[in-house]
């Protein structure tokens, strides 16, 4: 008598466990799919492993798991910058996508899914995945703004968040953060590029490739600060603290190695409301020789490049200006070869201070500062 | 190069980051004397100087490089930048660097 009480007690509590675990494995599986819709991978992966090793989830999680690495294998070249496919995770989502089937012989999704990874095996080459109509959608709507003066202030925001929920990527803020500053939103603007900032970071850090060369990651993360401190020092010039706004316009100058067209039309800007005309001019010629930056503003540095006085020995503007920008593009070819950035640290012979061999091996794996000096 | 002493000071103990100078002296005794007075807190060795200006190539006399974890050269630093706020910058390249 006792001991059955015992067992069904036992029976229940065994049932409640595994009821719990079950309602867990459902929330990794809820979790990991909405994290998948807004590209965040690693995050997905980690939590859709776990729903995969419920027995009751495991199908669905596996399916959910080949479609990303599908995406990752063989879909994502330039769908994002610098996203390239991995070839590392075709395997890897055949593997998925069969234990999907295995898990659960009948659920038709994961057959469909499985002949498509088998379809782009046997293909020569597959297309990248299109843009999704939702994002879109959404892009298309938080654009509009752009034209819409007399929008509400709380519909950009709720353009903003919306899109950003939708997809993890950072460009909502700094599209937002630019709408900002156009309607005078000065502080407003700065917080919103700042989310931007912090968005670019970990979206990049979530879609860190298994095998990327390390370059390139180094870049993305570059890009999306550059883009936030340049937008951050505009607004802050607009806010006519130009302190400020030279230490946020310069550090994205430095992100962007010089080579942002808005970024040095900003410094123009800021040189010449600082009465430094030589100064601006090197950044406006700088800007124009740089591709890209929207018309508009590669006429207004145009412009006022042409207010600007020179020597009286000077040809005819337009000869000048096409003189100046030919020596610049031909100076930034000639040092983008010279130049070691972006490239390993070639092997150098070093010698102790009294003629021994220098001994490197305790400097690997760490940031290095490395300063060439003579004491003459 | 007083600068780089002041930036050192911030990444002392640091096991992540590392200062290393390296001299194109020919002159033994001048760098010797150059680097009693100095008496920088972190390593220096020498390379001879036309080997270090066509490997690493470099023009300008100091040239700064940042290089990150995996070794890739990520900031070239031309000429002397010992003036007006010279270690906020040396620690902004090595901070860009730490955080990735």
């Amino acid at each position: 008598m006792h001991r059955r009480r015992f067992a069904m007690a036992l029976a229940i509590v065994t049932a409640a466990a595994s009821l719990s675990a079950q309602t867990a494995a459902r929330e990794q599986l809820v979790r990991g799919r909405s994290l998948w819709d807004q590209r965040l991978s690693k995050s997905a992966i980690a939590a859709l492993e776990a729903a995969a090793r419920d027995r009751t989830t495991a199908a669905e999680a596996h399916e959910m798991l080949g479609r990303i690495y599908i995406f990752k294998g063989w879909q994502q070249e330039n769908v994002f910058p610098g996203w390239h496919d991995e070839p590392s995770y075709r395997a890897r989502a055949l593997a998925e996508l069969r234990a999907a089937v295995a898990a659960d012989p009948a659920r038709a999704s994961a057959q469909e899914a499985l002949h498509l990874a088998e379809g782009f095996a046997a293909a020569e080459k597959v297309d990248p995945a299109p843009p999704r109509d939702e994002v879109k959608a959404l892009d298309a709507k938080l654009e509009s703004y752009r034209s819409a003066a007399s929008a509400p202030i709380t519909d950009i925001f709720a353009a903003i968040e919306a899109r950003a929920k939708a997809q993890a990527d950072p460009a909502p803020y700094f599209t937002g953060a630019q709408l900002l500053i156009d309607r005078g939103e000065l502080d407003r603007a700065i917080a919103m590029a700042e989310r931007g900032a912090a968005a670019s970071d970990r979206f990049i850090d979530e879609n860190l490739s298994a095998y990327q060369m390390s370059g390139k990651s180094q870049g993305s993360y570059a890009r999306g600060r550059a883009t936030a401190a340049d937008l951050i020092g505009w607004a802050l010039f607009l806010k006519k603290d130009d302190a400020a706004a030279a230490a946020k316009l310069e550090e994205a100058a430095r992100l962007s190695q010089s080579q942002d067209f808005v970024n040095q039309f900003h410094l123009g800007e800021l040189a010449r409301a600082q009465n430094a005309p030589e100064r601006a001019r090197e950044h406006y010629l700088n800007a124009l020789s740089l591709s890209g930056g929207p018309p508009p503003l590669r006429q207004r540095a145009t412009q006022a490049l042409s207010a600007m006085p020179r020597r009286a020995s000077d040809a005819s503007f337009d000869a000048w200006l096409e003189t100046e920008l030919s020596r610049r593009r031909d100076e930034r070819k000639a040092a983008a070869l010279k130049s070691l950035v972006d490239r390993s640290l070639p092997k150098l012979t070093l010698t102790t201070v009294d003629g021994r061999p220098y001994d490197t091996s305790s400097l690997r794996g760490k940031v290095l500062l490395l300063n060439f000096f003579a004491s003459w | 190069m007083p600068h780089l002493k002041t930036a050192y000071a911030k990444y002392q103990g640091d096991p992540n980051v590392a200062f290393l100078l390296i001299s194109i002296d020919e002159d033994t005794a001048r760098l010797q004397r150059y680097l009693t007075e100095m008496k920088f807190p972190f390593p220096v060795a020498r390379a001879a100087a036309v080997d270090a200006q066509q490997v690493m190539r470099f023009d300008n006399i100091p040239s700064t490089f940042y290089v990150d974890r995996d070794g890739v050269v990520r900031y070239q630093i031309g000429g002397n930048e010992s003036h007006g706020d010279s270690p906020a910058r040396v620690s902004w390249f090595i901070d860009q660097l730490k955080s990735r």
